[in-house]
């Protein structure tokens, strides 16, 4: 004898209420998988070792070690533009930018 | 003192930072988006919330970089390294278990 669809309807309700599942026969979308899933936030900032550098250290205890390669770039790059090597200047408007573009 | 972080594993760091920040409210957000229970009206404007995030809140663009050389591509993910960083270390015994095949 075959069930009605009323009584196999009654019964996925009872199921459900039986086993602490949601309700759903229409498999209707209901974003619950969205706060279930586990965050994926924490476990991605521990993908890198911890860099030490000298400038997070001394913002960290307030001191003031010198950094001998950061020093070294900050003069290398006030010596190139001394000679006339440093970097262009930022184009201000779209015509500049299309200028740059047309002497390369 | 380690290489320092080319300008790329900073960004990636930025990235997972930003996915960090950002992770709760935006997972809100999608399950309002996306639950069919709610009204469309509702639905549509949480999804125009979702789209105001910026770049670096999305976790696809987080990506798995060498954390020695900082290469984006060839990386062997159980180690995390790139697969010249991996070979020096394996060669070196940095590796434990891993051992070159010889027969």
């Amino acid at each position: 004898m075959a069930s009605a669809p009323s009584r196999l309807a009654a019964l996925t309700r009872l199921r459900s209420v039986i086993f602490q599942t949601s309700y759903n026969p229409t498999s209707q979308r209901t974003g619950a998988k969205y706060l279930k899933r586990r965050l994926r936030g924490p476990s991605m900032m521990d993908y890198y070792p911890q860099q030490l550098s000298i400038s997070a250290i001394n913002k960290e205890f307030g001191l003031d070690l010198i950094d001998e390669d950061e020093e070294q770039r900050l003069q290398d790059v006030a010596d190139k533009k001394k000679r006339g090597k440093g970097a262009p200047k930022k184009a201000k408007s779209a015509a500049d930018s299309r200028r740059a573009q047309r002497k390369r | 003192m380690p290489p320092r972080p080319n300008v790329r594993v900073l960004r990636d760091i930025k990235a997972r930072k930003g996915v960090v920040d950002n992770e709760i409210s935006r997972r809100a957000y999608l399950y309002v988006a996306r639950n069919q229970t709610l009204p469309a009206q509702v639905r549509y404007q949480a999804q125009l919330q979702l789209n105001t995030f910026g770049r670096y809140t999305r976790p696809t663009t987080v990506k798995n970089r060498c954390t020695v050389s900082g290469r984006g591509r060839g990386v062997i993910s159980e180690f995390g390294l790139c697969r010249y960083q991996f070979r020096l270390k394996a060669l070196a015994g940095e590796l434990p278990g891993v051992q070159k095949a010889s027969w």
